[in-house]
């Protein structure tokens, strides 16, 4: 019994200690939770409204927590001077550039202020500085907007009201539409239609697609190296040649051109009567003329055949065609 | 023969300042006073019974350790398990951690271990001096010239005053790692993260609060215990009404400091 009574002052001494350990921790833990035990410098913020910002409230830079709010109080004409508390680690990182807006801590959180912006072109933010202020969308803004939507949505919904009167009295194209069944029967035709429509354009592309299937294995064909094709398209000598060839029938077309040109300009003058051609085609006195012409040398002509037969009997010329009709009956029989 | 005079039977009427009950209530509050200001006397003077302070903390802090570790581990459980649906509606799950931390610290701990420290350690007073006093121990004591006020009043509201604001820690601890153990089991967040979360929305003040709180408490249920049994009268109905009323004035006052404290608090805040 004296053996545990002599223990108490022990087991109690070691109770208050974990007690008073529990708490040291604590506070610590809270301690840096809050920054509290850390080195700090002083920065201020003027703002309009701070929306029920609390002293103590966190303090974000990038998102990472920097510092808490330390002192709020009313400036000057309706201005509220926001004396923040923020860690000396943070100091290089934020540039007088950096501007202070109030934001939330979540949807419905805690107001926090939130250091953002700023870069190497400003210089590093110094004690006692005034960062820039920007007003940020409140919660008020928001339901300000949401209620210009109600609005809109009522106008819409009111539109909406009066377009289906319209349409339960029957008035107007849409009204038809719903009402007559004859409108509807047509619309069955219509889609009868329309489906057939898209059958063909089914076989269609169907045989599209055996033709791309083609093209796709000519293009292969083309692409395989050893037949004709591919030679044709990938063989440059050919290509000089061609290029050469079409170059040749440029300019034969170019004189068959030129040619044709002639053509027109000759055929143009035979056509006229300023010329010898022209006026043989074209005059009829000329052609009646020519026809007399033709007329006298034919009879010229038949006499001529006669006094050459005479001719050909008279003594003088006899033995010279004696001699020529032997010549040609020797010839005929070496021939046969 | 003369006859003997008659003995009135009728007591004289007794004058009373305001009425019965109203003068017994405001005499008992003058005397509670007088117990208070015999205690700090006391406290304050030579010779120190240091022995019976640690008996005494051994007693009402130790021994009640087990009873409010379970209290507060369950109440951190329970509470977590009530208040996550409300916040779940929200979509606000991650938010348990904050709740809870500020309920139990600000509130919870210091509260529920007073209840019980009420319950267990208030009543054990009043039962053990009211009893003492009723056998005349204390009377003993004073003749045996041994301060009966010194060593048993002064020693057992010292100790519950000191160990109030221990057991308090211990239950803010136990019930913050029941209501992780919870938070774990459904949300599968980290003890780290748990923590952080809960630290970040309680501050300085609250801690303090709370262990300003506890201390008052401590130093109420002391005082309640040891006044009603100090001033236990009638045997041994005495000592049952004794521990009773040491019980319940103990809760009551609580509640009442409970209330002006976080009232103070709040304006500081």
């Amino acid at each position: 019994m004296m053996t545990i009574k002599s223990n108490r002052p022990v087991i109690v001494g070691m109770f208050i200690l974990l007690g008073l350990a529990i708490l040291v921790v604590t506070l610590f833990t809270l301690g840096g939770e809050k920054k509290t035990f850390v080195k700090s410098f002083t920065l201020n913020a003027l703002f309009t409204d701070v929306n029920g910002l609390l002293k103590g409230a966190n303090i974000l830079y990038s998102g990472v927590k920097v510092g808490t709010v330390k002192k709020i109080s009313l400036y000057g004409n309706a201005q509220v001077l926001v004396t923040m508390s923020i860690e000396n680690d943070a100091e290089s990182h934020i540039h007088k550039n950096a501007k202070a807006k109030i934001g939330s801590d979540g949807l419905i959180g805690n107001r926090i202020i939130i250091i953002y912006g700023g870069d190497s072109t400003g210089a590093e933010i110094a004690k006692n500085d005034f960062l820039t202020v920007e007003k940020a969308v409140t919660t008020e803004d928001m339901m300000t907007t949401l209620q210009a939507n109600n609005k809109n949505l009522l106008e819409i919904t009111n539109g909406f009201k009066s377009i289906s009167k319209k349409i339960d009295s029957g008035k107007g194209t849409l009204a038809t539409l719903l009402n007559d069944p004859s409108m509807a029967n047509k619309l069955n035709g219509t889609v009868d239609n329309l489906q057939s429509t898209v059958a063909n354009f089914k076989a269609v592309s169907a045989s599209s697609k055996n033709v791309l299937a083609s093209l796709q294995d000519f293009s292969g064909n083309l692409n395989k190296p050893g037949n004709s094709m591919n030679a044709l398209v990938t063989d440059t000598v050919i290509f000089r040649n061609i290029k050469s060839t079409l170059a040749q029938l440029e300019q034969a077309s170019n004189e068959v051109t030129q040619f044709t040109v002639n053509l027109k300009t000759t055929s143009e003058k035979l056509n006229q009567k300023d010329n010898m051609a022209g006026v043989l085609l074209n005059d009829p006195a000329a052609a009646s003329s020519m026809k007399g012409t033709l007329q006298n040398l034919q009879a010229a002509s038949h006499k001529l055949d006669e006094d050459l037969e005479a001719l050909q009997h008279n003594f003088l010329l006899r033995g010279f065609f004696k001699k020529r009709a032997k010549e040609n009956k020797i010839d005929t029989i070496i021939i046969k | 023969m003369i006859p003997a005079p008659e003995i009135s039977e009728t007591k004289p009427a007794e004058k009373y300042f305001i009425s019965k009950k109203t003068d017994v209530f405001f005499n008992d509050i003058y005397k509670v006073y007088k117990f208070i200001a015999l205690f700090f006397k006391e406290a304050f003077s030579a010779p120190f019974e240091f022995k019976e302070i640690i008996n005494q903390c051994y007693e009402v802090g130790y021994k009640s350790l087990a009873l409010v570790s379970l209290t507060g581990f369950i109440t951190g459980i329970v509470f977590t398990k009530q208040s996550r649906p409300s916040l779940a509606n929200f979509g606000a799950s991650s938010w348990l951690p904050s709740l809870i931390s500020i309920a139990i610290i600000r509130a919870l701990a210091p509260l529920v271990t007073a209840l019980i420290a009420a319950g267990k350690v208030g009543s054990n007073m009043g039962a053990e001096l009211g009893s003492m006093k009723v056998t005349e121990q204390i009377d003993a004591m004073e003749v045996s010239a041994t301060n009966p006020f010194k060593f048993l009043v002064v020693t057992r509201i010292t100790a519950i005053t000191i160990m109030l604001p221990i057991l308090v820690l211990y239950t803010g601890f136990i019930g913050m790692m029941g209501a992780y153990l919870n938070i774990h089991q459904n949300e599968q967040t980290s003890l780290i993260a748990f923590f952080k979360s809960a630290f970040g929305t309680i501050s300085f003040l609250d801690i303090f609060s709370s262990i300003f709180k506890a201390t008052c408490y401590g130093f109420t249920i002391g005082v309640a215990g040891c006044y009603q049994g100090y001033n236990a009268q009638n045997g041994t109905q005495g000592v049952g009404r004794a521990a009773n009323s040491a019980v319940v004035l103990a809760m009551f006052m609580i509640f009442v400091e409970e209330m002006v404290i976080v009232q103070f608090v709040n304006a500081i805040r």
